[in-house]
């Protein structure tokens, strides 16, 4: 419950700083430092229980039908790492007051996240469960990010993706990794997963394995993956020594030992962190001796010590998991504080470039040789705890597969990188005390501003001779990492030991490299030390986002051509793939249902379509549509569809009416076909899904029974709605709902249109009856009562026989056109009717129809019929249900009309669109 | 109980009617739009428990008899899509008062057909109904769509209609043709048809070909980035979680019922799928306005939504079911940040000022979650779904699947942070009105979706109960085939 | 029939004039139509009316085409609709071909300034003709 309890304290912490911030202003790090200090406390008082190796747990059930927990635990590994992130935090709090301007945004900005930082590493080395893990880890990777490229800097974005990415890209490796242990282990509890490694083996061993180093390198910043720290410098200094020297950096470290349980003692896995990390140590190095940028030389000093300990921790021995234990805590301190010494500096004297920094030592004493006493813990020299830690350090390499040849090299690599630490931290303390002082006017920082850094230095220094108060928990947290060996007993002094030797070995040649500095570092200069990775990294980037605009390119088509000419080609495909696929259809089923006057129809729609593709007059091309529309409605007649036919007619002179209408002042000849090559690919296509279609209809059509529901639709339509009319009856009662959706399609297209004329005036008022065509007025006249009549009458004697509302509509509605058609400013009568209102009727009616039914305790759309006297058609919600779409048909039509119909006002072009051309 | 069914689809209907009827009303229209789609939510939610104790809900329609009647059905899969569409339609009723768009007249009306249609959609049971309300819920986002705004609207609504007209010509042509081969369009009484006859198949198979056209998969997505981008950001908010949603459901649907998810035709749903995915985020980081980057990512999220289809394992398609759940709440958080950006400042493109983290925190908030989630970071939803579904493919062990869907998923980030970089953080412009301008109706509704995408990765547990409800009522449409055709 | 009718419509989709393509929506949807029918079986031909005999054709695909003939006739009006405002727009004076707004294609907004993405820079051939 403790576990629980100083999380949420955490976080707490964090809901407060907005909080703390009002009242305390950048002060505000004091109270947070004691904040973080009392969650360190909290911890603390497991430690007996830890230290007897007990451990504490508590779990919730989080996603239980994947037996995923959110499960909490803490042994001592996890309780060092706890303890590293809220000490080394508590300090950091405590140095931001005096580094921090700026106003309260950034004050709130800065606290909040690093207080959130704080509080999700801390679940990320107490969480017990792998996918609690990556939650917190992936958080640490976004609020890092958050930190670099904090207060938006430009420059800084750069690098904050750059991080972010690269981070990222490892966590889902990480990821990856949980999901193949939750599918092949069946568990994703740390606790369960470490203590039995043996039932992870063979293929999902490799590849999980190497997943977590690619997760553990890309976090802490190994090669070749490093080149995201140095660049995540552009952040505050509190921020680069809090995330990218002591805490985040370290969860890959964390990350490795936990997982050694897992996979130590395997050769590739030590191997390649031994391998990989040696190399990171000396790269790392050597880049950091060119630096002149003091925090640029910290950075990768980090990524070098980092290095060194991935290398031990390879090793794998009870010896190299103190030893690794022990240098994380003792680099966390140090390489914090010379963090912070150099922000301090950087803040004093506005700059960080070691040659400027000349004799810094005469005016800044205090800063300098704690700069200084950090520095020798760098570079392992005594008393220090880098000393001790650095001394167990060659121990464990040198113990390297069983102290062969091999062991003896790793620490001969790891006294290489050491030796180029030394010539670095030497660099750094000698570069502030050279020289006359270039700059006279600096002081000393207040005491406050001093203290966190002081206090952390001292640490590391006194921590050296009594680090056997570290030893217990040490030793614990070795035996968690992995539970074999017995680890050592951690002393200052050991006596005069092969690692003494080395120490000294070290300093000497260190001395030696400091002493000749001026020719190594001409030949530091002169080789190329670092492979590009981070102008590959970019240049992948680039290359991607490029590839991107590639495959965007082929939505920025302007026409529809494109975007038709695909779906077709799959269909003529798929059917390509039926036809090669399908066994043979069975021959005669149903034979062929054509018949002698279905050819004479083919024969003039050919015609028709054959006119309709050459032409060029847009009159020609519709009335030829028109054509084509009429022959089809005769062949419906014959097929026995008499509704449809008349529909289909309806539809066809009222579309060819509107199309006129619209078309009234377009030029009266269609676009150019086009180039001769498109039109090729264009007929190729067109023939291929004409093939297609054709054939797939003739196979999957032929049916020669009535179905089952058309059946029951001819047997008991009548009997049960009392119409005789079976098509109608479908419509309106048996699927009214069908009928329902496509009236609001039509409504919707009439409000549609409505809008789309918004803008031009809604009544011409410019043509008067002077425009009006009298042949056509006096068709008008005569035709449109009878119309209107002939409308009401099919309307009503939908249900008995062909008609109904929509054919009823239609037919006023082609009443209406007629009258735009002959009065162009506005026919008599018809001009009051708005199609908005109609709309609303229609849309009313029917569904207040539909819904009856509902009131009466019945279904939604059941048919309920009101009884009347005979010579009247009996009332039911049908008719009223068929009033709803009549009314809705009759407003599109209406509409289109209207607002097609309109002489060509030329509309108000909106003043935007002019300023976008 | 079962008149809960009508409400997602006659209910916005009648209120639509009566906005019609009662116009010039700006406030009532609100009220009574914010009030119909709280109902349909209330509506989706009972009918969500119900289904989540295994109970089907369905409505005969004119209490006809099973295969004559067109039915309504409410399993765990179409009451969750029921109700989430419902939440991002109330949040973009919310926004569009804060944008403006709903002052533009039938603005309220159009959308609630849209919504009608949307939630008719999910719960019908036959084809040819879902033909016609796919239809209902289409023709308004045309309307919608040649609305909104300024240039550019005229060729890519033509874009729009023709390509969405094709599908339905497509859809059409699929259902008469699964007519002329079987003599039926219920659902019910399809079930298992196509994994049987191959002439079924090939019906179906235009049918599904129509509706991954409608729900832009690869190669039929560049409609979708081509004409989205140009409506209003609300309006796009609406489309990207009802339009593309809805063809997608009813792959998923079809394939579980018609086909029984015939393991024959899993490549190529798992090779669409995959392809959708790579295009799409490719895309996204190849563009350079925060809509067009949207919008491809709908093609690439719904590339793994379709993934978990192609599995079909019920932990994949409860993967499936989860992700598409989430993923809708979440894009549509991202795009109502894009209609709130756009209110502030005019434009959503990438290339203008930054600075909005520091003028509005709370918009940012919800970006940052949104994007987060749909990037596949924890805690959030979409980190969840992606875990899902790498588990789901390494049980199958579909492993260019699983590399796919991870480097698919850092792209995906890549671009949100993209985004993030250009308009939240840097130099704030210099005119300080950008930020009164977003209002709290602006940024209210995306935060809120957020926070549920939070709230769907922490506490996932109902929803994922729900999700393998649904998942198994798709392994085995029996219960539901049962209840639909009343046999 | 159906083949015929496809393909001119296909081919009408693919060149450029949106009126072109309304034709071809048209003639497609004419095509869709006759195979809706054809479900239903062309072997038996009487009208659903009164009396029901073996003949009688098949009335649930004629409902559907009935339906499906409205809902084609309602978007055909909507593209129409489309088609004459673009064309009273200021590329009026022409069919507007599918070029016509190319130069507007890569913008998305009110006038929020430049376009850099695809628009004024593309290949301006189909611009502006008259």
């Amino acid at each position: 419950m403790i576990l629980a309890a100083t999380l949420a304290w955490q976080f707490g912490l964090a809901a407060c700083v907005p909080l703390l911030v009002r009242h305390f202003g950048r002060n505000a790090g004091y109270p947070l430092a004691a904040g973080y200090l009392v969650a360190a406390a909290l911890l603390l008082t497991r430690l007996p229980v830890i230290l007897d190796d007990r451990e504490v747990t508590v779990a919730w059930r989080w996603l239980p039908g994947l037996a995923v927990h959110a499960a909490l635990r803490m042994d001592a590994l996890g309780l060092v790492f706890a303890l590293l992130a809220l000490g080394v935090g508590a300090l950091i709090m405590a140095y931001c007051p005096r580094y921090l301007s700026g106003d309260e945004a950034e004050h709130d900005r800065v606290y909040l996240t690093m207080t959130l930082f704080a509080a999700a590493m801390l679940g990320l080395v107490l969480a017990d469960d792998l996918l609690v893990l990556f939650v917190f880890w992936e958080l640490t990777s976004i609020l890092s990010f958050v930190l670099i490229g904090q207060g938006g800097r430009p420059a800084a974005t750069g690098p904050a993706v750059q991080a972010l990415l690269v981070t990222v890209a490892g966590g889902l490796a990480l990821l990856t990794a949980i999901v193949l242990l939750a599918v092949h282990l069946g568990t994703t509890s740390l606790d369960t997963i470490v203590a039995e490694p043996e039932r992870l083996s063979g293929v999902p061993a490799w590849v999980v394995g190497t997943l977590v180093i690619v997760a553990a390198f890309t976090k802490s910043a190994q090669l070749p993956f490093h080149f995201w720290l140095p660049g995540a410098m552009v952040a505050i200094t509190p921020v680069s020594a809090y995330l990218h020297a002591a805490t985040m950096v370290k969860a890959g470290i964390y990350l490795l030992m936990r997982f050694s349980a897992v996979f130590g003692g395997s050769w590739a896995w030590d191997g390649t962190l031994i391998a990989v990390g040696l190399l990171t140590a000396i790269l790392g190095a050597l880049l950091a001796l060119r630096q002149y940028d003091l925090k640029a030389l910290l950075a990768y000093s980090t990524v070098s010590q980092l290095g060194l300990l991935v290398g031990v921790i390879g090793v794998g021995t009870p010896e190299a998991d103190a030893a690794a234990i022990l240098y994380t805590v003792a680099h966390a301190l140090f390489k914090a504080t010379l963090f912070m010494l150099v922000g301090i500096i950087d803040h004093q004297a506005g700059s960080r470039d070691v040659r400027e920094l000349a004799g810094l030592h005469r005016v800044m004493p205090a800063t300098v040789w704690l700069t200084a006493l950090a520095a020798m813990s760098l570079a392992g020299l005594p008393p220090t705890i880098g000393f001790v830690g650095k001394e167990a350090i060659f121990e464990a390499l040198g113990g390297a597969y069983g102290a062969g040849w091999l062991g003896w090299s790793a620490a001969g690599l790891g006294v290489l990188a050491s030796v180029l630490t030394f010539g670095y931290a030497a660099r750094l303390v000698h570069g502030m005390m050279e020289g006359p002082t270039r700059q006279r006017q600096l002081r000393e920082p207040s005491w406050a501003f001093l203290a966190p850094a002081a206090v952390a230095a001292l640490a590391a220094t006194a921590l050296g001779p009594t680090v056997a108060v570290l030893s217990p928990l040490v030793e614990r947290a070795a035996n968690d990492a992995r539970p074999e060996g017995t680890p050592p007993y951690l002393a200052f002094w050991h006596g005069f030991t092969p690692a003494l030797g080395l120490s000294v070995l070290t300093v000497l040649l260190g001395v030696l490299m400091f002493l000749g500095r001026v020719r190594v570092e001409r030949w530091l200069r002169a080789v190329p030390t670092a492979p590009p990775f981070a102008a590959l990294f970019e240049r992948a980037r680039q290359a991607l986002v490029h590839a991107g605009a590639v495959v965007a390119r082929t939505a920025h088509a302007p026409g529809p051509v494109p975007y038709l000419a695909r779906p077709l080609l799959a269909a003529v495909v798929l059917a390509a793939v039926a036809a090669v696929a399908l066994p043979d259809v069975p021959a005669g089923l149903g034979g062929d249902p054509a018949r002698p006057g279905d050819w004479l129809l083919l024969g003039l729609l050919v015609t028709a379509l054959a006119g309709l593709l050459v032409v060029r007059s847009a009159l020609a091309a519709i009335g030829l549509t028109g054509v084509v529309g009429l022959l089809l409605s005769a062949w419906f007649l014959t097929v026995g569809a008499p509704d449809v036919a008349l529909t289909l007619m309806l539809v066809e002179v009222l579309t060819a009416v509107v199309v006129m209408l619209a078309l009234r002042q377009q030029p009266p000849r269609l676009a150019p076909v086009g180039r001769r090559r498109p039109v090729a690919g264009a007929a190729l296509l067109a023939v291929a899904t004409g093939v297609a279609a054709a054939a797939g209809t003739a196979v999957l059509t032929r049916r020669d029974q009535v179905s089952e529901p058309g059946r029951w639709y001819l047997d008991r339509a009548e009997d049960l709605t009392g119409g005789a009319n079976v098509v109608n009856t479908v419509l309106v009662d048996f699927r009214a709902l069908d009928t329902l959706g496509e009236a609001v399609v039509l409504a919707v297209v009439a409000l549609g249109l409505v809008r789309l004329a918004a803008g031009r005036p809604v009544v011409p008022a410019s043509t008067g009856p002077a425009g009006d065509d009298l042949v056509l007025g006096l068709a008008f006249r005569v035709l449109a009562p009878v119309m209107l009549l002939a409308s009401a009458v099919l309307f009503l004697r939908g249900h008995e026989e062909t008609g109904g509302g929509f054919i009823g509509a239609l037919l006023a509605g082609t009443a209406v056109g007629l009258g735009q058609l002959a009065h162009p400013g506005g026919a008599p009568l018809l001009s009051r009717l708005r199609s908005a209102p109609l709309v609303a009727a229609g849309l009313l009616t029917a569904t207040i129809a539909a819904l009856l039914p509902l009131a009466a305790g019945r279904s939604l759309l059941t048919p309920l019929t009101l009884s009347t006297p005979e010579p009247l058609p009996s009332l039911s919600t049908s008719l009223l249900f068929d009033l709803g779409v009549y009314l809705m048909v009759l407003a599109l039509v209406v509409a289109a009309v209207r607002r097609l119909g309109m002489p060509p006002a030329r509309p108000a072009v909106p003043p935007d669109t002019v300023g976008a051309r | 109980m079962t008149g809960l069914l009508l409400l997602p689809v006659v209910g916005p209907l009648l209120v639509a009617g009566v906005l019609l009827a009662l116009p010039n009303r700006t406030g009532l229209h609100r009220v009574a739009a914010i009030a119909t789609m709280t109902g349909v939510l209330a509506a989706g939610l009972v009918l969500l428990v119900r289904a989540s104790g295994g109970a089907l809900t369905v409505l005969r329609v004119g209490g006809w008899p099973g295969p004559i009647a067109i039915s309504l059905a409410a399993d765990a899969l179409s009451a969750l899509l029921v109700t989430v569409t419902a939440l991002v339609v109330l949040g973009c009723l919310v926004s569009a008062v804060g944008s403006g768009d709903d002052r533009r007249p039938y603005f309220l009306p159009l959308v609630l057909v849209l919504a009608a249609g949307a939630g008719g959609a999910f719960l019908t049971t036959d084809l040819f109904n879902l033909f016609v309300l796919i239809e209902v819920m289409l023709v308004p986002s045309y309307v919608l769509l040649s609305l909104a705004g300024g240039a550019g609207r005229g060729g890519a609504g033509r874009v729009y209609v023709a390509t969405n007209l094709l599908g339905s010509t497509l859809l059409l042509t699929g259902v008469a043709l699964v007519y002329g081969t079987t003599g039926v369009v219920g659902l019910g009484d399809l079930a298992g048809v196509a994994g049987d006859q191959p002439t079924v198949a090939v019906a179906c198979g235009v049918v599904l070909l129509a509706l991954g056209v409608k729900s832009a998969l690869v190669p039929w997505h560049d409609w979708l980035p081509r004409t989205y981008p140009v409506a209003s950001p609300v309006v796009v908010a609406l489309f990207s979680g009802l339009l593309t949603k809805v063809g997608l459901y009813a792959v998923i649907r079809i394939y579980a019922v018609v086909y029984g998810g015939d393991p024959g035709y899993r490549w190529l749903l798992g090779a669409v799928a995959l392809v959708s995915m790579v295009v799409g985020v490719l895309g996204a980081v190849g563009e350079n306005a925060m809509r067009r980057i949207l919008t491809f990512h709908m093609v690439s999220q719904l590339g793994y939504v379709l993934l978990g289809l192609a599995l079909f394992t019920a932990a994949a398609l409860a993967a499936a079911v989860y992700y598409l759940a989430q993923y809708i709440l979440v894009k549509a958080a991202l795009f109502l940040c894009a209609a709130a950006v756009r209110a502030g400042r005019g434009t959503d493109r990438l290339d203008g000022s930054g600075g909005l983290a520091g003028q509005r925190p709370a918009l940012a908030l919800a970006f940052a979650g949104a994007g987060l989630s749909l990037a596949g970071l924890p805690p959030f939803s979409g980190f969840l779904a992606k875990f899902l579904l790498l588990r789901a493919a390494v049980e199958t062990g579909a492993w260019l699947a699983v590399t796919v869907a991870v480097l698919v998923s850092l792209v995906t980030l890549l671009s949100m942070v993209k985004i993030w970089s250009a308009l939240f953080t840097g130099e704030p412009p210099a005119s300080s009105s950008v930020a009164q301008r977003i209002g709290p109706t602006l940024v209210g509704p995306p935060l809120a979706l957020a926070g549920l995408s939070l709230a769907a990765g922490l506490a996932a547990a109902p929803l994922l109960v729900l999700a393998d409800t649904a998942a198994a009522g798709l392994r085995d449409p029996t219960a539901y085939v049962r209840a639909v055709t009343g046999r | 029939m159906v083949g015929v009718l496809v393909a001119a419509g296909v081919f009408l989709l693919l060149r450029p004039g949106l009126l072109r393509v309304v034709l071809g929506f048209v003639l497609l949807g004419h095509a869709v139509n006759v195979v809706l029918l054809a479900a239903g079986g062309l072997g038996r031909r009487t009208a659903a009316l009164e009396e029901v005999g073996s003949d009688t054709a098949d009335p649930l695909p004629q409902a559907f085409v009935l339906t499906a003939i409205v809902i084609t006739f309602g978007i055909t009006i909507h593209l129409l609709g489309l088609l004459r405002r673009d064309a009273g727009g200021p590329a009026s004076g022409a069919d507007p071909t599918d070029g016509d707004d190319h130069t507007r294609s890569g913008d998305d907004d009110t006038g929020s300034g430049g376009d850099g993405t695809g628009g004024a820079g593309g290949p301006g051939t189909t611009g502006r003709r008259r």
